[in-house]
Protein backbone atom coordinates (compact mmCIF):
# COMPACT_ATOMS: atom_id res chain seq x y z
CA UNK A 1 0.00 0.00 0.00
CA UNK A 2 0.95 3.26 -1.15
CA UNK A 3 -0.02 6.47 0.86
CA UNK A 4 -0.22 9.84 -0.69
CA UNK A 5 1.04 13.22 0.85
CA UNK A 6 -2.27 14.55 1.20
CA UNK A 7 -3.69 11.32 3.21
CA UNK A 8 -0.34 11.02 5.37
CA UNK A 9 -0.84 14.67 6.52
CA UNK A 10 -4.57 14.43 7.33
CA UNK A 11 -3.92 14.00 11.21
CA UNK A 12 -1.84 15.35 13.98
CA UNK A 13 0.72 13.65 13.96
CA UNK A 14 1.10 12.65 10.67
CA UNK A 15 0.75 16.36 9.91
CA UNK A 16 3.56 17.08 12.07
CA UNK A 17 6.72 14.76 10.53
CA UNK A 18 5.58 15.77 7.50
CA UNK A 19 6.29 19.10 8.16
CA UNK A 20 9.65 18.34 9.23
CA UNK A 21 10.17 15.99 6.23
CA UNK A 22 9.10 19.45 4.05
CA UNK A 23 10.87 21.93 5.96
CA UNK A 24 14.30 19.63 5.59
CA UNK A 25 13.60 18.42 1.54
CA UNK A 26 13.02 22.85 1.15
CA UNK A 27 15.95 23.62 2.75
CA UNK A 28 19.33 24.28 0.36
CA UNK A 29 21.39 23.37 2.70
CA UNK A 30 19.98 19.95 2.79
CA UNK A 31 19.67 17.53 6.06
CA UNK A 32 22.62 18.09 7.08
CA UNK A 33 21.47 22.06 8.15
CA UNK A 34 25.60 22.66 8.46
CA UNK A 35 25.44 26.10 7.31
CA UNK A 36 25.27 29.13 9.53
CA UNK A 37 22.04 31.39 8.85
CA UNK A 38 22.78 34.55 7.17
CA UNK A 39 23.79 37.47 9.11
CA UNK A 40 21.49 40.58 8.90
CA UNK A 41 23.23 43.47 7.53
CA UNK A 42 23.80 47.21 8.21
CA UNK A 43 23.80 49.21 4.60
CA UNK A 44 27.08 51.74 4.02
CA UNK A 45 28.90 53.20 1.27
CA UNK A 46 32.43 52.71 0.16
CA UNK A 47 35.46 54.79 0.45
CA UNK A 48 37.63 54.23 -1.96
CA UNK A 49 41.91 54.10 -1.40
CA UNK A 50 43.78 57.09 -2.77
CA UNK A 51 43.99 57.41 -6.34
CA UNK A 52 46.78 55.46 -8.08
CA UNK A 53 48.20 56.22 -11.30
CA UNK A 54 45.42 54.57 -13.14
CA UNK A 55 42.62 55.99 -11.43
CA UNK A 56 41.08 57.88 -13.98
CA UNK A 57 38.43 60.99 -14.41
CA UNK A 58 36.24 60.52 -17.58
CA UNK A 59 33.80 63.14 -18.39
CA UNK A 60 30.54 62.17 -19.98
CA UNK A 61 29.02 65.44 -21.43
CA UNK A 62 25.44 63.05 -22.14
CA UNK A 63 24.49 66.03 -24.76
CA UNK A 64 21.35 64.60 -25.62
CA UNK A 65 20.54 65.69 -22.38
CA UNK A 66 23.00 67.99 -21.30
CA UNK A 67 22.42 69.22 -17.71
CA UNK A 68 22.75 65.58 -16.91
CA UNK A 69 26.37 65.47 -17.47
CA UNK A 70 28.27 63.42 -15.04
CA UNK A 71 32.46 62.04 -14.37
CA UNK A 72 33.04 58.52 -13.70
CA UNK A 73 35.83 57.62 -11.32
CA UNK A 74 37.48 54.29 -13.10
CA UNK A 75 40.10 52.08 -12.68
CA UNK A 76 41.66 51.34 -15.34
CA UNK A 77 43.71 48.42 -14.42
CA UNK A 78 40.46 46.17 -14.23
CA UNK A 79 38.19 48.47 -15.92
CA UNK A 80 35.88 48.94 -13.23
CA UNK A 81 33.64 51.87 -12.66
CA UNK A 82 34.37 53.20 -8.81
CA UNK A 83 31.77 55.82 -8.94
CA UNK A 84 30.45 58.81 -10.51
CA UNK A 85 29.05 62.56 -9.72
CA UNK A 86 27.11 64.71 -11.21
CA UNK A 87 28.34 67.34 -13.71
CA UNK A 88 25.55 69.53 -15.08
CA UNK A 89 25.64 71.76 -18.62
CA UNK A 90 28.36 71.69 -19.94
CA UNK A 91 30.81 71.11 -17.06
CA UNK A 92 34.12 70.59 -16.89
CA UNK A 93 36.60 68.34 -14.48
CA UNK A 94 40.08 69.36 -13.54
CA UNK A 95 42.62 67.60 -10.47
CA UNK A 96 44.84 68.99 -8.57
CA UNK A 97 48.35 68.28 -9.12
CA UNK A 98 48.63 65.84 -6.24
CA UNK A 99 45.43 64.32 -6.77
CA UNK A 100 44.03 64.92 -3.43
CA UNK A 101 41.54 66.72 -4.75
CA UNK A 102 39.19 67.11 -8.02
CA UNK A 103 37.26 69.90 -9.64
CA UNK A 104 33.66 69.94 -11.14
CA UNK A 105 32.66 73.47 -12.65
CA UNK A 106 28.94 73.42 -13.43
CA UNK A 107 26.17 75.45 -14.39
CA UNK A 108 22.44 74.45 -12.97
CA UNK A 109 18.96 76.21 -12.94
CA UNK A 110 16.54 75.92 -9.33
CA UNK A 111 13.85 74.65 -11.67
CA UNK A 112 15.76 72.34 -14.19
CA UNK A 113 15.21 74.53 -16.86
CA UNK A 114 14.56 77.90 -16.00
CA UNK A 115 14.88 79.80 -12.18
CA UNK A 116 17.69 80.86 -10.72
CA UNK A 117 20.83 80.14 -12.64
CA UNK A 118 24.05 79.05 -10.22
CA UNK A 119 27.52 78.43 -11.81
CA UNK A 120 29.67 76.35 -9.46
CA UNK A 121 32.67 75.60 -8.79
CA UNK A 122 32.21 72.06 -6.60
CA UNK A 123 35.58 70.29 -4.68
CA UNK A 124 35.21 66.63 -4.83
CA UNK A 125 36.89 64.22 -1.87
CA UNK A 126 38.51 61.37 -3.92
CA UNK A 127 38.12 59.13 -1.63
CA UNK A 128 34.35 59.56 -0.50
CA UNK A 129 33.32 61.80 -3.78
CA UNK A 130 31.67 64.29 -1.04
CA UNK A 131 31.46 67.26 -1.81
CA UNK A 132 33.63 69.52 0.08
CA UNK A 133 32.46 72.67 -0.81
CA UNK A 134 30.19 74.30 -3.36
CA UNK A 135 31.40 77.37 -4.43
CA UNK A 136 29.21 79.86 -6.25
CA UNK A 137 31.20 81.67 -9.28
CA UNK A 138 30.40 84.78 -10.91
CA UNK A 139 29.83 83.06 -14.47
CA UNK A 140 31.60 80.75 -16.39
CA UNK A 141 31.67 80.35 -20.39
CA UNK A 142 28.49 77.89 -22.04
CA UNK A 143 30.35 76.30 -24.15
CA UNK A 144 30.75 72.52 -25.98
CA UNK A 145 33.30 71.55 -22.89
CA UNK A 146 36.92 72.81 -23.79
CA UNK A 147 39.10 71.00 -21.59
CA UNK A 148 41.09 74.71 -20.57
CA UNK A 149 37.89 76.18 -19.43
CA UNK A 150 39.00 75.37 -16.01
CA UNK A 151 42.87 75.01 -15.19
CA UNK A 152 44.67 74.27 -11.91
CA UNK A 153 47.47 75.69 -11.00
CA UNK A 154 50.62 73.75 -10.28
CA UNK A 155 50.74 73.77 -6.43
CA UNK A 156 46.86 73.68 -6.26
CA UNK A 157 46.42 76.93 -4.46
CA UNK A 158 44.48 78.15 -7.65
CA UNK A 159 41.87 77.28 -9.72
CA UNK A 160 40.99 79.46 -13.17
CA UNK A 161 37.63 79.46 -14.63
CA UNK A 162 37.32 80.91 -18.35
CA UNK A 163 33.70 83.34 -18.68
CA UNK A 164 32.15 84.89 -21.70
CA UNK A 165 29.57 86.69 -20.40
CA UNK A 166 29.69 87.89 -23.48
CA UNK A 167 33.23 89.60 -22.92
CA UNK A 168 36.28 87.38 -22.29
CA UNK A 169 37.88 86.77 -18.67
CA UNK A 170 39.26 84.26 -16.09
CA UNK A 171 37.94 84.02 -12.36
CA UNK A 172 40.89 83.28 -10.07
CA UNK A 173 39.83 80.96 -7.19
CA UNK A 174 41.64 79.86 -4.03
CA UNK A 175 41.08 76.54 -3.51
CA UNK A 176 41.84 76.74 -0.08
CA UNK A 177 40.02 79.57 1.43
CA UNK A 178 37.13 79.26 -1.19
CA UNK A 179 36.78 82.56 -2.26
CA UNK A 180 36.75 84.30 -5.90
CA UNK A 181 40.01 86.32 -5.54
CA UNK A 182 39.17 88.23 -8.98
CA UNK A 183 38.40 88.34 -12.45
CA UNK A 184 41.26 88.93 -15.23
CA UNK A 185 39.61 90.45 -18.92
CA UNK A 186 41.55 88.66 -21.24
CA UNK A 187 39.50 91.40 -24.26
CA UNK A 188 40.08 89.20 -27.22
CA UNK A 189 41.20 86.25 -26.19
CA UNK A 190 39.91 82.80 -24.93
CA UNK A 191 40.70 79.53 -22.52
CA UNK A 192 43.40 79.02 -19.54
CA UNK A 193 47.04 77.39 -19.85
CA UNK A 194 48.05 77.94 -16.67
CA UNK A 195 52.15 78.23 -15.84
CA UNK A 196 53.59 77.46 -12.53
CA UNK A 197 51.81 78.94 -8.84
CA UNK A 198 50.38 82.63 -10.49
CA UNK A 199 50.19 82.66 -13.73
CA UNK A 200 48.46 81.50 -16.96
CA UNK A 201 48.06 82.88 -20.40
CA UNK A 202 45.09 82.64 -22.72
CA UNK A 203 44.97 82.22 -26.98
CA UNK A 204 43.96 85.78 -28.89
CA UNK A 205 42.00 86.40 -31.88
CA UNK A 206 44.91 88.24 -33.39
CA UNK A 207 47.56 84.41 -33.03
CA UNK A 208 49.46 85.85 -29.94
CA UNK A 209 48.99 85.12 -26.15
CA UNK A 210 47.95 86.90 -23.49
CA UNK A 211 50.09 86.37 -20.05
CA UNK A 212 48.61 87.67 -16.79
CA UNK A 213 50.81 87.17 -13.89
CA UNK A 214 49.32 87.97 -10.31
CA UNK A 215 51.60 89.70 -7.74
CA UNK A 216 52.13 88.76 -4.46
CA UNK A 217 50.03 91.80 -3.64
CA UNK A 218 47.19 90.25 -5.79
CA UNK A 219 47.20 92.61 -8.56
CA UNK A 220 47.31 90.85 -12.40
CA UNK A 221 49.22 92.44 -14.64
CA UNK A 222 48.74 91.72 -18.84
CA UNK A 223 51.49 91.33 -21.73
CA UNK A 224 51.21 89.58 -24.51
CA UNK A 225 53.07 87.40 -27.05
CA UNK A 226 53.86 88.66 -30.71
CA UNK A 227 51.43 86.82 -33.22
CA UNK A 228 52.89 83.13 -33.83
CA UNK A 229 50.26 82.00 -35.99
CA UNK A 230 47.62 82.90 -38.42
CA UNK A 231 44.17 81.96 -37.11
CA UNK A 232 42.43 82.32 -40.54
CA UNK A 233 45.05 80.28 -42.59
CA UNK A 234 45.89 77.70 -39.92
CA UNK A 235 44.20 78.40 -36.25
CA UNK A 236 46.32 76.62 -32.82
CA UNK A 237 43.57 73.43 -31.86
CA UNK A 238 42.32 74.26 -28.18
CA UNK A 239 42.87 70.84 -26.85
CA UNK A 240 46.88 70.91 -27.22
CA UNK A 241 48.44 69.51 -24.51
CA UNK A 242 51.36 71.01 -22.16
CA UNK A 243 53.26 70.58 -18.62
CA UNK A 244 52.25 72.45 -15.27
CA UNK A 245 55.12 74.75 -15.60
CA UNK A 246 53.91 75.77 -18.97
CA UNK A 247 55.24 74.07 -21.11
CA UNK A 248 52.93 74.11 -24.21
CA UNK A 249 52.81 72.17 -27.74
CA UNK A 250 50.28 74.26 -29.64
CA UNK A 251 49.09 72.20 -32.57
CA UNK A 252 47.63 73.61 -35.29
CA UNK A 253 45.03 72.32 -37.93
CA UNK A 254 47.27 71.42 -40.74
CA UNK A 255 49.51 69.37 -38.03
CA UNK A 256 52.60 71.81 -37.13
CA UNK A 257 53.47 71.62 -33.73
CA UNK A 258 54.11 75.02 -31.70
CA UNK A 259 56.34 74.33 -28.78
CA UNK A 260 56.06 77.26 -26.07
CA UNK A 261 57.40 78.05 -22.84
CA UNK A 262 54.76 80.06 -21.45
CA UNK A 263 55.20 83.12 -18.98
CA UNK A 264 55.50 86.74 -18.50
CA UNK A 265 57.64 86.86 -21.89
CA UNK A 266 56.62 84.02 -23.98
CA UNK A 267 59.43 81.84 -25.40
CA UNK A 268 57.80 80.49 -28.49
CA UNK A 269 60.13 77.45 -30.51
CA UNK A 270 60.16 76.91 -34.20
CA UNK A 271 57.55 74.89 -35.11
CA UNK A 272 57.31 71.25 -36.60
CA UNK A 273 55.60 69.03 -38.71
CA UNK A 274 53.94 65.99 -37.53
CA UNK A 275 53.68 64.57 -40.85
CA UNK A 276 57.19 65.40 -41.71
CA UNK A 277 57.93 63.72 -38.32
CA UNK A 278 56.14 60.58 -40.13
CA UNK A 279 57.61 61.03 -43.20
CA UNK A 280 55.19 62.45 -45.30
CA UNK A 281 55.07 65.82 -46.65
CA UNK A 282 53.75 69.13 -44.64
CA UNK A 283 50.47 69.03 -44.83
CA UNK A 284 48.67 72.37 -46.57
CA UNK A 285 46.85 74.95 -44.89
CA UNK A 286 43.07 76.52 -45.76
CA UNK A 287 44.48 78.11 -48.88
CA UNK A 288 44.16 74.71 -49.98
CA UNK A 289 40.45 73.30 -48.55
CA UNK A 290 40.40 70.10 -51.08
CA UNK A 291 44.08 68.61 -50.39
CA UNK A 292 43.63 65.29 -48.59
CA UNK A 293 46.20 64.31 -45.68
CA UNK A 294 46.90 62.67 -42.38
CA UNK A 295 45.61 65.63 -39.77
CA UNK A 296 45.21 65.77 -36.79
CA UNK A 297 41.38 66.11 -35.22
CA UNK A 298 38.65 65.11 -32.84
CA UNK A 299 37.86 67.10 -29.01
CA UNK A 300 40.89 66.06 -26.70
CA UNK A 301 42.68 65.36 -29.89
CA UNK A 302 46.42 65.08 -27.74
CA UNK A 303 48.05 64.53 -24.68
CA UNK A 304 51.30 64.11 -23.50
CA UNK A 305 53.48 61.82 -21.41
CA UNK A 306 55.09 64.78 -19.63
CA UNK A 307 58.21 62.36 -18.03
CA UNK A 308 59.17 60.57 -21.54
CA UNK A 309 58.07 63.80 -23.53
CA UNK A 310 56.27 61.71 -25.82
CA UNK A 311 53.06 63.28 -27.94
CA UNK A 312 49.89 61.56 -28.15
CA UNK A 313 47.97 62.74 -31.15
CA UNK A 314 44.62 61.62 -32.98
CA UNK A 315 45.04 61.56 -36.64
CA UNK A 316 42.75 60.96 -39.43
CA UNK A 317 42.59 61.75 -43.15
CA UNK A 318 40.74 63.96 -44.60
CA UNK A 319 40.65 68.08 -46.00
CA UNK A 320 41.28 71.06 -43.83
CA UNK A 321 38.29 71.36 -42.64
CA UNK A 322 37.96 68.26 -40.65
CA UNK A 323 39.66 68.91 -37.34
CA UNK A 324 37.07 67.78 -35.20
CA UNK A 325 36.24 64.53 -37.12
CA UNK A 326 37.35 61.58 -35.05
CA UNK A 327 41.02 59.79 -35.39
CA UNK A 328 41.39 56.50 -36.73
CA UNK A 329 44.74 56.44 -35.68
CA UNK A 330 47.12 57.70 -32.79
CA UNK A 331 50.26 58.90 -33.35
CA UNK A 332 52.92 59.17 -30.76
CA UNK A 333 55.85 61.61 -31.32
CA UNK A 334 59.17 61.99 -29.78
CA UNK A 335 58.97 66.14 -29.00
CA UNK A 336 62.82 65.83 -28.40
CA UNK A 337 63.49 64.43 -31.99
CA UNK A 338 60.15 65.32 -33.75
CA UNK A 339 59.90 62.00 -35.20
CA UNK A 340 57.30 59.62 -35.08
CA UNK A 341 58.44 56.60 -32.49
CA UNK A 342 54.31 54.72 -32.79
CA UNK A 343 51.50 53.99 -34.80
CA UNK A 344 48.45 52.59 -33.14
CA UNK A 345 45.94 51.73 -35.24
CA UNK A 346 42.59 51.91 -33.11
CA UNK A 347 39.53 49.50 -32.97
CA UNK A 348 37.22 52.45 -33.19
CA UNK A 349 37.50 55.71 -34.82
CA UNK A 350 37.68 57.92 -31.67
CA UNK A 351 37.28 61.40 -30.15
CA UNK A 352 39.49 61.60 -27.31
CA UNK A 353 43.09 60.45 -26.34
CA UNK A 354 44.23 60.46 -22.82
CA UNK A 355 48.00 58.84 -21.40
CA UNK A 356 48.51 58.40 -17.80
CA UNK A 357 51.55 59.47 -16.42
CA UNK A 358 53.08 56.90 -14.47
CA UNK A 359 56.34 54.50 -16.05
CA UNK A 360 54.28 52.30 -17.06
CA UNK A 361 51.71 54.56 -18.86
CA UNK A 362 47.84 53.36 -20.23
CA UNK A 363 46.32 55.25 -23.28
CA UNK A 364 42.53 56.09 -23.66
CA UNK A 365 40.63 56.32 -26.67
CA UNK A 366 36.49 55.73 -26.85
CA UNK A 367 33.83 56.03 -29.44
CA UNK A 368 30.66 56.63 -30.77
CA UNK A 369 29.16 53.74 -28.80
CA UNK A 370 30.44 55.38 -25.40
CA UNK A 371 33.24 52.80 -25.04
CA UNK A 372 36.78 53.09 -23.40
CA UNK A 373 39.43 51.56 -24.63
CA UNK A 374 42.28 50.87 -22.66
CA UNK A 375 45.68 50.09 -24.45
CA UNK A 376 49.20 49.44 -23.08
CA UNK A 377 50.41 52.89 -24.10
CA UNK A 378 54.24 51.70 -24.87
CA UNK A 379 53.21 48.74 -26.88
CA UNK A 380 50.12 50.22 -28.37
CA UNK A 381 48.29 46.76 -27.09
CA UNK A 382 44.70 47.10 -26.62
CA UNK A 383 43.62 45.40 -23.22
CA UNK A 384 40.18 45.94 -22.23
CA UNK A 385 37.73 47.32 -23.32
CA UNK A 386 34.79 49.13 -20.60
CA UNK A 387 31.57 48.90 -23.35
CA UNK A 388 29.24 52.02 -23.11
CA UNK A 389 30.98 53.25 -20.23
CA UNK A 390 28.95 56.60 -21.16
CA UNK A 391 27.12 58.13 -23.52
CA UNK A 392 29.34 60.88 -24.95
CA UNK A 393 33.08 60.38 -23.26
CA UNK A 394 34.89 63.98 -23.87
CA UNK A 395 37.54 64.33 -21.61
CA UNK A 396 39.91 61.39 -19.97
CA UNK A 397 42.21 63.21 -16.91
CA UNK A 398 44.99 61.39 -15.23
CA UNK A 399 46.69 62.13 -11.93
CA UNK A 400 49.76 64.35 -12.73
CA UNK A 401 48.60 65.22 -15.86
CA UNK B 1 32.90 81.02 -41.52
CA UNK B 2 34.55 83.94 -41.44
CA UNK B 3 34.99 85.61 -45.00
CA UNK B 4 38.34 85.91 -44.44
CA UNK B 5 38.73 82.06 -44.25
CA UNK B 6 38.51 81.96 -47.82
CA UNK B 7 41.91 80.77 -49.64
CA UNK B 8 42.05 83.26 -51.99
CA UNK B 9 41.00 86.29 -49.42
CA UNK B 10 44.68 86.50 -48.32
CA UNK B 11 45.28 87.67 -51.97
CA UNK B 12 41.98 89.77 -52.22
CA UNK B 13 40.89 90.70 -49.08
CA UNK B 14 38.80 93.93 -49.39
CA UNK B 15 39.69 97.47 -47.54
CA UNK B 16 36.50 97.67 -46.14
CA UNK B 17 37.00 93.86 -44.27
CA UNK B 18 40.93 94.95 -43.25
CA UNK B 19 38.86 98.50 -41.39
CA UNK B 20 35.74 96.13 -39.75
CA UNK B 21 38.69 93.36 -38.72
CA UNK B 22 40.70 96.23 -36.85
CA UNK B 23 38.08 98.31 -35.66
CA UNK B 24 36.69 95.35 -34.06
CA UNK B 25 40.30 93.83 -32.91
CA UNK B 26 40.99 97.00 -31.29
CA UNK B 27 37.73 97.50 -29.36
CA UNK B 28 37.92 93.93 -28.22
CA UNK B 29 41.54 94.44 -27.17
CA UNK B 30 41.41 97.82 -25.54
CA UNK B 31 38.19 98.80 -24.42
CA UNK B 32 36.73 97.69 -20.64
CA UNK B 33 34.30 95.28 -20.41
CA UNK B 34 31.63 97.97 -19.72
CA UNK B 35 32.61 100.10 -22.92
CA UNK B 36 32.44 97.09 -25.15
CA UNK B 37 28.77 96.24 -23.90
CA UNK B 38 28.03 99.82 -24.39
CA UNK B 39 29.13 99.69 -27.94
CA UNK B 40 27.72 95.94 -28.72
CA UNK B 41 24.56 96.81 -27.09
CA UNK B 42 24.46 100.55 -29.22
CA UNK B 43 25.55 98.72 -32.22
CA UNK B 44 22.39 96.13 -32.08
CA UNK B 45 20.14 98.87 -30.85
CA UNK B 46 21.49 100.61 -34.30
CA UNK B 47 21.03 97.26 -36.89
CA UNK B 48 17.34 97.11 -37.57
CA UNK B 49 17.77 100.70 -38.67
CA UNK B 50 19.45 99.64 -41.24
CA UNK B 51 18.33 97.56 -44.35
CA UNK B 52 20.01 94.27 -44.98
CA UNK B 53 22.01 95.25 -47.82
CA UNK B 54 24.11 92.34 -49.85
CA UNK B 55 27.56 92.20 -49.23
CA UNK B 56 29.96 92.35 -52.02
CA UNK B 57 33.14 90.37 -51.73
CA UNK B 58 35.82 90.35 -54.42
CA UNK B 59 36.99 87.52 -52.98
CA UNK B 60 33.79 85.04 -52.49
CA UNK B 61 32.68 82.65 -54.99
CA UNK B 62 31.04 84.93 -57.54
CA UNK B 63 28.39 83.75 -60.16
CA UNK B 64 28.89 85.81 -63.24
CA UNK B 65 26.07 85.77 -65.63
CA UNK B 66 25.43 82.47 -67.03
CA UNK B 67 28.15 80.64 -65.10
CA UNK B 68 27.81 78.80 -61.93
CA UNK B 69 30.66 79.52 -59.44
CA UNK B 70 32.83 76.78 -58.49
CA UNK B 71 32.44 75.14 -54.78
CA UNK B 72 34.77 76.83 -52.42
CA UNK B 73 34.81 73.64 -49.95
CA UNK B 74 34.45 69.82 -49.89
CA UNK B 75 31.01 69.93 -47.86
CA UNK B 76 29.82 72.75 -50.26
CA UNK B 77 31.16 70.15 -53.40
CA UNK B 78 28.72 67.61 -52.03
CA UNK B 79 26.02 69.61 -50.78
CA UNK B 80 22.00 69.71 -51.81
CA UNK B 81 19.43 72.28 -52.07
CA UNK B 82 16.59 69.88 -51.32
CA UNK B 83 16.95 68.44 -47.86
CA UNK B 84 16.50 70.74 -44.90
CA UNK B 85 15.99 67.95 -42.10
CA UNK B 86 19.69 66.42 -43.49
CA UNK B 87 23.03 67.49 -42.41
CA UNK B 88 24.25 67.91 -45.97
CA UNK B 89 21.59 70.89 -46.82
CA UNK B 90 23.77 73.83 -48.35
CA UNK B 91 22.99 76.51 -45.55
CA UNK B 92 24.84 73.74 -42.29
CA UNK B 93 28.29 73.98 -43.91
CA UNK B 94 29.30 75.05 -40.26
CA UNK B 95 26.47 73.80 -38.27
CA UNK B 96 27.06 72.18 -34.62
CA UNK B 97 24.08 70.72 -32.86
CA UNK B 98 20.79 69.61 -33.31
CA UNK B 99 18.48 70.55 -36.28
CA UNK B 100 15.33 73.09 -35.57
CA UNK B 101 13.92 71.37 -38.47
CA UNK B 102 13.93 68.49 -37.11
CA UNK B 103 12.37 69.42 -33.66
CA UNK B 104 9.71 71.52 -34.50
CA UNK B 105 10.81 74.59 -35.86
CA UNK B 106 11.98 75.52 -38.97
CA UNK B 107 15.03 76.36 -40.98
CA UNK B 108 14.69 79.81 -39.31
CA UNK B 109 12.14 79.52 -37.24
CA UNK B 110 12.46 78.34 -33.29
CA UNK B 111 10.36 75.25 -31.89
CA UNK B 112 7.30 76.28 -29.27
CA UNK B 113 8.99 76.46 -25.98
CA UNK B 114 12.02 78.40 -27.01
CA UNK B 115 12.68 81.32 -27.73
CA UNK B 116 15.83 82.66 -30.46
CA UNK B 117 18.80 83.90 -29.89
CA UNK B 118 19.61 87.80 -30.56
CA UNK B 119 23.40 86.87 -31.29
CA UNK B 120 25.17 84.38 -32.90
CA UNK B 121 28.14 83.73 -34.77
CA UNK B 122 28.13 84.20 -38.94
CA UNK B 123 28.97 81.38 -41.57
CA UNK B 124 29.33 81.97 -45.22
CA UNK B 125 27.89 78.52 -47.56
CA UNK B 126 27.38 77.94 -50.76
CA UNK B 127 23.92 77.18 -52.36
CA UNK B 128 24.60 74.55 -55.18
CA UNK B 129 21.41 75.54 -56.36
CA UNK B 130 22.28 79.62 -57.17
CA UNK B 131 26.09 79.39 -57.32
CA UNK B 132 26.31 81.81 -54.62
CA UNK B 133 27.44 82.21 -51.32
CA UNK B 134 25.61 83.22 -48.81
CA UNK B 135 25.87 84.68 -45.20
CA UNK B 136 24.41 82.34 -42.38
CA UNK B 137 23.35 83.10 -38.77
CA UNK B 138 23.97 80.32 -36.97
CA UNK B 139 21.09 81.77 -34.12
CA UNK B 140 20.09 78.87 -31.26
CA UNK B 141 16.70 78.38 -29.83
CA UNK B 142 17.40 78.59 -26.19
CA UNK B 143 14.75 77.83 -22.98
CA UNK B 144 14.72 73.80 -23.30
CA UNK B 145 17.22 71.38 -22.99
CA UNK B 146 18.78 69.61 -25.92
CA UNK B 147 16.09 68.68 -28.75
CA UNK B 148 18.22 65.71 -29.31
CA UNK B 149 16.83 64.79 -32.94
CA UNK B 150 18.71 65.49 -36.16
CA UNK B 151 22.65 66.39 -35.19
CA UNK B 152 24.47 67.63 -37.66
CA UNK B 153 28.43 68.78 -37.23
CA UNK B 154 29.81 70.57 -40.31
CA UNK B 155 33.18 72.85 -39.66
CA UNK B 156 33.77 74.77 -42.79
CA UNK B 157 35.41 77.58 -41.67
CA UNK B 158 35.24 77.03 -37.88
CA UNK B 159 37.78 78.46 -35.70
CA UNK B 160 38.89 77.76 -31.94
CA UNK B 161 36.15 79.56 -29.29
CA UNK B 162 39.36 82.61 -29.18
CA UNK B 163 38.08 83.49 -32.35
CA UNK B 164 34.17 83.32 -30.49
CA UNK B 165 32.95 85.15 -34.39
CA UNK B 166 33.64 81.92 -36.28
CA UNK B 167 33.15 79.15 -33.43
CA UNK B 168 30.47 76.44 -33.39
CA UNK B 169 30.59 75.42 -29.83
CA UNK B 170 29.52 78.24 -27.75
CA UNK B 171 25.80 78.58 -27.06
CA UNK B 172 24.40 80.91 -28.69
CA UNK B 173 21.94 81.70 -25.77
CA UNK B 174 22.62 85.46 -24.71
CA UNK B 175 19.67 87.73 -24.06
CA UNK B 176 17.17 85.31 -24.93
CA UNK B 177 15.31 86.29 -21.71
CA UNK B 178 14.91 82.36 -20.88
CA UNK B 179 17.38 80.05 -19.28
CA UNK B 180 20.50 79.75 -21.43
CA UNK B 181 19.70 76.17 -22.07
CA UNK B 182 20.65 74.84 -25.51
CA UNK B 183 17.94 73.14 -27.76
CA UNK B 184 18.62 73.61 -31.38
CA UNK B 185 20.16 75.65 -34.34
CA UNK B 186 18.37 77.59 -37.07
CA UNK B 187 20.49 78.76 -40.30
CA UNK B 188 19.02 82.19 -41.45
CA UNK B 189 20.41 84.11 -44.51
CA UNK B 190 21.17 87.25 -43.22
CA UNK B 191 22.99 88.80 -47.04
CA UNK B 192 24.42 87.42 -49.93
CA UNK B 193 28.28 87.48 -50.35
CA UNK B 194 27.83 88.12 -54.27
Amino acid sequence: MTLSYSGACRNLLGLFLCGLVASTALSPTGAAGAEPVLQTEQSDTISLPSPGPHTILVEDAVYDHNKDGRVYVVDADHGRRLGMVQAAYNANVAQSPDAQHFYVAETTWAHGNRGQRDDLLVQYDPHTLAVLSDEKLPARALVTPKKNDLAINADGSRAYVYVMSPTNGVEVIDTHAHTVEQTVEVPGCALVYPWGNSGFSSLCADGTLANVSIGTDGKASLTHSAPFFVPDRDGVLEHSPGTHDGHMWFITNSGMVYPVKLGATDEIGTAWSLQQGAGMPVAPDARAPFDVAWRPGGWQLSALHASSGELYVLMHRGTFWTHKEDGTEVWVFDTNTHKRVRRIPLPAASPIVGVTQDEHPLMFTSDEAGDLHIFDARSGKLQRTMKHLGTDLIFTVAPGE
Amino acid sequence: MLPSDRADNERNGSMMDRLTENLVRRLAGHASRRGVLARLGAAMAAVPAFPLLPVTRASAATAPAGKTAKAPSPFAAHAQAKDDMACDYWRYCAIDGYLCTSCGGGIHSCPPGTAPSPTSWIGSCFNPQDGRSYLIAYRDCCGQDACDEVNCLNTDGDQPSYRPMANNDIIWCFGTGTSEMYNCSTAAIIGSTT
